[in-house]
């Protein structure tokens, strides 16, 4: 992680500019940030350390607590709402007892609001870690879930 | 320059300006909260919106930089409204407990409310309910007062460059906070109080003392160190109890550090003498003025007259005004017939001023505490120019911010390390050597000026001087590797613009007088004037006292002569300075106060010296009477009479007069004005000035070996200020003990634990501190702060009289 942050350094005017994506980097190595990331990342970047936890506690794509191994992000902006989603909404909740912003008790999901995706067309749509999914419905939305363990 | 009109009136403006500027600048006031004219635009409160002709959005003036012919008006019924709409909507969640904030009457918030708002909210809306952060040690944070303007980060990020608290979150939910909502752990300067437009941070020993219309403001010049800072002290019932920094006011322009703003509380300290004492067997007793005057004027004139006026030595103060010093000198001169005359700039600021009249033949150095911004290149040679001149320090922070290339040469993890372009990370006490092999560098890659160098005397010895210093060597001795030494070099001498700064102060072993004179070489090599080596004077009045005189006399003996060498002097006057604490090798010197006939020490409390006197005088401190200070750069500054005194203390200057009455002189000083005139008609020597190559070789100081393994960096802490600021109470809040800092490394081979005793010992004497492990400090050195009289760190130290620096070589055992 030291290194890919070392890499992305270079690429910006002074380490302040580097601070978001070297925030991804250790959200990616840990699936979420925890006070040890942030201390890591505040070193490695020579900012003050309140300076990291300020911009990671501002943006909402950052996690501030321990994450599930697959993440989904649900859209419930304009066009997926028409279409359903706080159905899907309420169906993750039934099934997996998934609450926005929380954790299922296996350690298997996390379930996160998203702003829109840019997928209106296709609406509703969800994130699962990095894949896209697309006009969902209840019936589709189980067997999608179920290929991540 | 642009002209534009500010509610009607024709202004005219640089480049660049922004509205608000524009308009403070022609006295045109604004309302704002969050605007500072020490950083950058912000844009938070919106409250200083103006109208300008063609715009339909109204503008905030304090980010919009002004047009040519610009049209501004900053005060219409539209724009009332909407300074209205934001003032309500910030009191829907401020809690309006003004009854019980010391803010009230000073607040920003409540003065603009009063203007603008109604007694009736069109919101509703909650208030934060967090808890105060009342854990640390001087700095209290109330965030249900605050109203987010963000003041106080930029201010402790941008320009204190600390970033100890921070925004955190977002929305309501938004709040500052330290990193990780501990309580605050910072340097404590408390600029962010000073920041703070409403109540929600504070300074914890002014809490709940006054309601701030009882208040009475006076400006006066701090008494720690040669900043020279003007601070604005709040007295009530005659007592300081309040220091605060005003925008844009004195050298400091209303800037101050932790001991500024914190450390006047020691002149409150329940030791302070309140009656002269006379030894009684092995304590004191309490003695009329009359009765000690009269027993030190008999016993004075016996010594006299026994073995003469050369057995008598005076010790004087530059922590004492101009005229103090003046009167002891004038006390020696005319009345004991003595040169022996003496401070404790002999092992600082006399190393400088002796490296500035070889190099320069300059009286003194133009010191500009400017003079880092615009710098393309600045070298800091193992000075930690953040902790012994706090405010100055702030200025390299602010050059390096604006592009200016900075390399700090330090052992020392810093601030200024912290902020540098380049750190080079050098053995302790190697600074002569790396300034050595930068001046090869020049020379080999004819990196200097030769026209102007070639007019300077002595540059073949210099050449001759630097031949072994090659890049080879220069990373041996000071372990910075070769391409990094190489490289940083190169820079700093193809830079457009140079400057070199350090300090030699009384309690740092890193340097000595040939640190300076290399230094010097190197600026004079590459075409630079004395302007560009800054090396300020240490304490408040160290460069009015120096100046004024007091330095050894020609026939005079010095401090070295008179304490350390082996016929010392068989009385001893000591004014306002604690040699059994801060001189180095505290052993040597504890013997010679204790082996004196007679000793008098004037001081403002029973110190260890005063302990040791026969006779103890109590002085008024820098806040209790009328003098001058003179400030590193060379500016003349009065100190006033502000505070009232308990007990019968006298200004050290009056002591003296009224001394030399006693012992049947008449010596004038009727008052401190008649005092001051003469001192104004004494004409300083003029100088020719002559600059000349003075080479220097890397002495090393103690070299560590099987004994004594470990290299001791002795110096300043942030929060203190040599054995002056432990007597307050405030920040002995924040630091109060000695300590030694060690690395992991170290830590781990020593078997030392955080927080566990150790025995440090040198080749003179030992001492037990407790142990901080820090990596701020590399495997195989130890950092020792000197200010805690009980620790008697000195104990280790030792003199340094070959230019070298005095370093020490320890050893250290965990205490189980």
């Amino acid at each position: 992680m030291l290194k890919e942050i070392e890499d992305i350094k270079a690429k910006y005017p002074d380490t302040r500019a580097a601070l978001l994506p070297a925030l991804y980097i250790a959200q990616k190595e840990f699936g979420w940030l925890s006070l040890d990331a942030m201390k890591a990342v505040a070193n490695a970047l020579n900012l003050p350390e309140s300076d990291v936890r300020g911009t990671a506690s501002f943006y909402s794509m950052f996690r501030l607590k321990p994450a599930g191994r697959n993440l989904i992000q649900l859209c419930t902006n304009i066009s997926c709402m028409i279409l359903g989603a706080e159905r899907l909404r309420d169906l993750l909740k039934d099934r997996y007892g998934l609450l926005p912003g929380g954790t299922t008790e296996d350690g298997r999901f996390s379930l996160v609001i998203m702003e829109c995706i840019g997928a209106c067309g296709t609406a509703p749509a969800m994130l699962v870690n990095t894949d896209l999914y697309e006009n969902l419905t209840e019936h589709n939305i189980a067997e999608i879930l179920g290929k991540y363990k | 320059m642009i002209t534009l009109t500010i509610n009607g009136k024709k202004v005219v403006v640089p480049v660049g300006a922004t509205i608000l500027e524009a308009a403070l600048q022609n006295g045109i006031e604004i309302p704002n909260l969050c605007y500072d004219k020490r950083l950058s635009p912000y844009g938070a409160c919106r409250l200083c919106v103006v109208e300008v002709e063609g715009q339909k959005k109204l503008l905030a003036a304090c980010s919009t930089p002004v047009t040519e012919g610009m049209e501004v008006k900053t005060e219409t019924p539209k724009l009332f409204k909407a300074r209205q709409t934001v003032l309500e909507l910030l009191l829907v969640h401020h809690p309006l407990d003004c009854p019980v904030c010391d803010k009230a009457g000073e607040c920003k918030l409540q003065d603009l409310a009063f203007k603008y708002c109604s007694t009736k909210s069109r919101f509703k809306g909650e208030k934060k309910h967090e808890l105060v952060d009342t854990g640390s040690p001087i700095v209290e944070r109330n965030s249900n007062r605050c109203i987010l303007c963000g003041k106080c980060v930029r201010v402790c990020g941008e320009l204190q460059g600390v970033g100890a608290i921070n925004l955190l979150g977002r929305g309501f939910a938004s709040k500052i906070s330290p990193a990780f909502e501990e309580t605050l752990d910072c340097e404590f300067c408390g600029q962010c109080i000073d920041a703070c437009p409403v109540g929600a941070l504070g300074s914890k020993p002014y809490k709940y003392s006054s309601r701030a219309w009882f208040l009475e403001a006076h400006d006066n010049i701090c008494p720690y160190c040669g900043v020279g800072c003007t601070v604005t002290y709040d007295i009530r019932d005659g007592k300081i109890i309040r220091a605060k920094g005003i925008e844009g006011k004195g050298i400091n322009e209303g800037n101050l550090c932790v001991k500024g703003r914190f450390g006047f509380d020691f002149i409150y300290s329940k030791t302070r003498l309140k009656t002269p004492l006379i030894k009684e067997g092995d304590g004191f007793k309490s003695a009329s003025w009359e009765e000690a005057l009269n027993h030190i004027a008999k016993k004075l004139k016996a010594i006299k007259d026994a073995n003469g006026a050369d057995a008598i030595g005076a010790i004087g103060s530059p922590r004492c005004t101009v005229e103090d010093n003046f009167m002891l000198r004038k006390f020696m001169k005319d009345v004991i017939g003595s040169d022996n005359i003496d401070s404790s700039a002999r092992f600082g600021y006399a190393k400088i001023q002796r490296a500035v009249e070889m190099s320069f033949g300059l009286e003194s150095l133009p010191v500009d505490f400017n003079s880092p911004l615009g710098k393309e290149a600045i070298l800091i040679i193992e000075s930690d120019i953040t902790s012994t001149h706090p405010v100055w320090g702030l200025n390299f922070l602010k050059a390096q911010r604006k592009g200016s290339f900075l390399i700090t040469a330090d052992t020392r993890e810093t601030k200024l390390t912290r902020h540098s372009s380049q750190w080079l990370r050098l053995k302790p006490g190697t600074g002569t050597a790396l300034l050595n092999g930068i001046i090869k560098i020049a020379f080999d890659e004819g990196l200097y000026d030769k026209e102007k160098a070639s007019r300077i005397s002595g540059l073949s010895f210099l050449s001759d001087g630097v031949k072994d210093y090659t890049s080879k060597k220069v990373s041996d001795i000071t372990g910075i590797s070769e391409d990094i030494f190489i490289n940083t070099a190169k820079r700093f001498l193809k830079a457009g613009s140079r400057l070199i700064s350090l300090t030699i102060g009384t309690s740092e072993d890193t340097k000595g007088l040939n640190t300076a004179l290399a230094a010097a070489n190197l600026l004079l090599l590459i075409g630079e004037g004395p302007a560009s080596l800054q090396m300020p004077a240490e304490y408040c009045n160290t460069f009015g006292m120096w100046h004024q005189g007091l330095r050894q006399g020609r026939s005079g003996r010095d401090i070295i002569s008179m304490l350390y060498g082996e016929d010392t002097v068989k009385a001893l006057y000591i004014m306002g300075e604690n040699p059994a604490v801060t001189f180095p090798d505290a052993s040597t010197v504890d013997k010679a106060l204790r082996g004196l006939d007679f000793l008098v020490v004037q001081d403002i409390m029973l110190t260890e010296t005063a302990k040791l006197a026969d006779v103890v005088l109590p002085a008024a401190s820098w806040a209790e009477k009328d003098g001058t200070f003179i400030c590193a750069e060379g500016i003349e500054q009065k100190v006033q009479k502000i505070s009232q005194t308990e007990g019968e203390p006298v200004p050290d200057w009056q002591i003296l007069r009224n001394l030399s009455r006693a012992m049947g002189f008449e010596v004038g000083a009727k008052d401190i004005s008649a005092l001051q005139d003469e001192i104004n008609e004494i004409k300083t020597a003029e100088r020719t000035a002559e600059t000349i190559f003075n080479p220097v070789e890397y002495i090393p100081g103690e070299v560590p070996d099987a004994d004594y393994p470990l290299t001791m960096i002795t110096g300043n802490l942030m929060q203190h200020s040599g054995a002056l600021s432990v007597m307050s109470r405030s920040l002995s809040h924040v630091l109060a003990d000695a300590f030694l800092q060690i690395s992991n490394a170290d830590a781990e081979k020593y078997n030392v634990r955080d927080e566990g005793f150790v025995k440090v010992a040198s080749r003179r004497g030992s001492v037990m501190v407790k142990a901080r492990i820090s990596d701020e400090v590399p495997q195989g050195s130890v950092f020792l702060p000197v200010h805690f009289p009980h620790a008697k760190i000195n104990t280790l130290t030792h003199l340094s009289l070959n230019g070298e620096a005095p370093l020490s070589a320890v050893k250290i055992e965990a205490v189980k």
